[in-house]
């Protein structure tokens, strides 16, 4: 297992320049993650219109792993309904997971494989995921109970 | 599982072994360790060291600007070097110093000045990587 593979280029560049990195003024859903053996926290905004994700922003601080992975994931699920966001969830968390999952036209999402390798990496890149999926899953954005992955 | 026996054992040993060392030249050595790790690390750019107290034990916790602790800690693992990364459950003192998180390198006494200068490389080659 090659460094490389963990820390491919999409990685490396999502953790040096985020994309849709900062607050969301006029939000109308939120959440907030933590990871509180490591340290991770992030909040990720949203800007919900007819069950659509009109824009995503994320804020927080975390490793390379955990910025790209938040990074790649606010680019792939803007413009998306809530049910496909939460299917892509689903099929990056395979991808994170286990060895047979299918990274079929998923995109720059499928630079995320490597980490399965790293048993102990897994929760750095599943953080901001676990977290959409609960401001998309909470009616109220307030009420969204905060998101550990411990 | 260990038996309560095999866990007396084997406490017994450990005992033994920690008897048989000369405990000042044990601590001489880890200092000089801290001493030479602490110029091999300061001289990286971007590094700070956290936690700077006279006569400290002969550990380093330290951030690098553009680095997560934690992937130093996979690079660094790559290279065969063992560190401790996260907040070491002192949640405080990280806010305290404004870091997330720190790396932490300790020495003892079966370390060696040749490993402190491979690790200052590794360091070296995981800013290259991810700043």
């Amino acid at each position: 297992m090659e460094l490389t593979d963990l820390y491919r280029d999409v990685i490396l560049d999502h953790n040096r320049r985020p994309r849709n990195f900062g607050t969301l003024e006029q939000a109308n859903a939120l959440a907030e993650g933590f990871n509180p053996l490591c340290g991770d926290r992030l909040t990720v905004r949203l800007n919900l219109a007819d069950d659509r994700i009109e824009n995503i922003r994320f804020e927080g601080q975390g490793c390379a792993i955990s910025t790209a992975s938040a990074s790649l994931m606010t680019e792939a699920v803007k413009g998306k309904t809530r049910g496909e966001a939460l299917a892509l969830f689903d099929r990056v968390h395979r991808l994170l997971t286990d060895d047979a999952a299918d990274a079929e036209d998923l995109g720059k999402l499928a630079a995320l494989s490597g980490v399965r390798e790293y048993p102990a990496r897994v929760k750095c890149a599943s953080l901001c995921w676990h977290t959409l999926a609960s401001a998309l899953k909470s009616p109220d954005a307030h009420a969204v109970p905060a998101v550990s992955t411990e | 599982m260990i038996s309560r026996r095999e866990f007396m054992v084997g406490l017994g040993a450990a005992v033994d072994f920690m008897q048989s060392l000369d405990r000042d030249a044990v601590h001489a050595h880890e200092q000089e360790l801290l001493e030479h790790a602490t110029d091999a690390l300061s001289a990286i750019e971007g590094l700070r060291v956290i936690g700077t107290a006279p006569d400290k034990a002969s550990l380093i916790s330290f951030v690098v600007e553009g680095v997560h602790p934690h992937d130093l800690g996979t690079i660094l693992d790559g290279d065969g070097i063992a560190i401790r990364t996260g907040h070491h459950c002192a949640m405080p003192v990280m806010d305290f110093f404004e870091v997330p998180a720190t790396a932490r390198a300790s020495f003892a006494l079966y370390n060696t000045f040749d490993e402190i200068d491979r690790l200052a490389a590794s360091i070296g080659r995981a800013r290259a990587l991810i700043a």
